[in-house]
């Protein structure tokens, strides 16, 4: 576990976001999975999914725990609203106060409406996606038998998933292409540096959704269906 | 902008070896790589390589029709030959390299992939035009296409061209961040916007 780590930085939230924190020494991937009560097999399809933008998981979608999946997905949520989120915003908010030109009313407004949707999208996952996706994998919502759970499925949570990852790398290009050289260029690059960071995980986490939660909730509905 | 390529092969060693030269021919800063085809065509949609290198055996003619509808995309298509391929395959490609070849003959290839682009990126031009500066304008003041298209007097199929050109040209998408870009560059006032 420590050489997953050590061999790639972006494993660090990776693993937490499992409920493993630092500090596990040098106990092997296995071991810490079995005591977690975590199948290995998942937690390497996660890691090669968030690690390595081409992979693509063929076969091996069987080896899904969705209920753990879902927890991953609300803990990184947690550490997007309760750590890096706010870290930008403080660093986004100094930038601000030492600006004098007349597109800083603009700009705050942009990056507000930003965060607000981040936050919008992820209170949609966590109130209507999620719960949907843990009652249809514990049987409590047949789509065939509940009608008026028809109207909602898997579908129309893949369409909501976009525009968030526009709006961020606008921000980032503002900032490095046409926002004129202030004296406050180390505080600059910390915050492009923060969006280039948001940008990447919430790329893995998009993809994890797409490529392996999508799949397997699209799988249970058909067969729930047939 | 520095080349950026994708191998895309099955043979670890082909692949790793591939990078390894990539790396050190000191051409390209951006090197991906994949060992499966399956998702070979979102990741060129994705990553827009200049330059993929490729096994000839993973691209089948439904990847060449889908190059050739999507003109957006464009690569050079480089063939990594360690097997026999029929000369009509390999004539898609626009360079060969073969396992054989020496290190100062695949160099030579390397630069002759990206010659073409270095040609294209001597007049690049990324200002906007007058024209797109009006649009723009209208734009960031809440308009929608038709509503820009007849107070310009032009078709809202002009209209979404300019709109198009000016996100391709700053790489800002969104209205609102088209918005700060307008009062930065002080194509918009504040009063205007209110």
């Amino acid at each position: 576990m420590a050489d997953l780590v050590a061999s790639d930085p972006r494993s660090m939230v990776l693993v937490t976001r499992f409920g493993i924190d630092l500090g596990f020494g040098d106990q092997p991937i296995k071991r810490i999975c079995q005591e977690k009560g975590i199948q290995t097999d998942f937690f390497l399809l996660m890691v090669n999914i968030f690690l390595n933008p081409l992979y693509f998981p063929d076969k091996k979608l069987k080896n899904v725990d969705v209920k753990l999946l879902l927890t991953y997905l609300v803990n990184s949520h947690e550490y997007y609203t309760r750590e890096k989120i706010p870290l930008i915003q403080s660093l986004f908010s100094t930038f601000l106060a030492r600006m004098d030109h007349p597109a800083k009313v603009q700009l705050e407004r942009f990056f507000n409406e930003y965060i607000e949707e981040v936050i919008e999208h992820i209170e949609y996952e966590e109130k209507v996606a999620f719960p949907y996706i843990k009652e249809l994998v514990s049987g409590e919502i047949n789509p065939k038998i509940n009608g008026k759970d028809k109207e909602y499925g898997i579908s129309v949570f893949e369409e909501r998933h976009t525009n968030i990852e526009d709006k961020l790398s606008d921000l980032k290009n503002l900032l490095i292409k046409y926002f004129p050289p202030s004296s406050d260029r180390f505080l600059r690059i910390r915050i492009i540096n923060e969006l280039f960071d948001l940008e990447q995980d919430l790329a893995n986490h998009a993809r994890l959704e797409d490529q392996i939660l999508i799949p397997v909730v699209e799988q249970l509905e058909k067969q729930l269906n047939s | 902008m520095p080349a950026s390529a994708l191998i895309a092969e099955q043979s670890e060693i082909i692949r790793k070896g591939m990078v390894h030269l990539l790396e050190g021919s000191g051409l390209f800063a951006i090197i991906r790589e994949t060992p499966c085809q399956a998702s070979l065509f979102e990741n060129l949609k994705k990553y827009k390589p200049d330059v993929l290198f490729v096994n000839p055996a993973l691209i089948d003619s439904g990847f060449q029709e889908k190059l050739k509808s999507n003109p957006e995309i464009k690569i050079r298509l480089a063939a990594l030959v360690y097997s026999l391929f029929d000369e009509n395959t390999l004539r898609h490609f626009d360079e060969v390299i073969q396992i054989n070849d020496t290190r100062a003959k695949i160099l030579r290839k390397l630069n002759n992939l990206l010659k073409e682009r270095t040609r294209e990126e001597t007049q690049p031009d990324q200002s906007l035009t007058v024209r797109e500066i009006d649009v723009l304008r209208l734009l960031v003041q809440g308009m929608s296409s038709k509503e820009i298209s007849s107070a310009l007097f032009i078709s809202t199929h002009t209209v979404m061209t300019h709109r198009k050109n000016i996100t391709q040209k700053l790489n800002i998408k969104s209205v609102a961040g088209l918005t700060v870009y307008a009062m930065l560059n002080g194509f918009i006032s504040i009063e205007e916007l209110e």
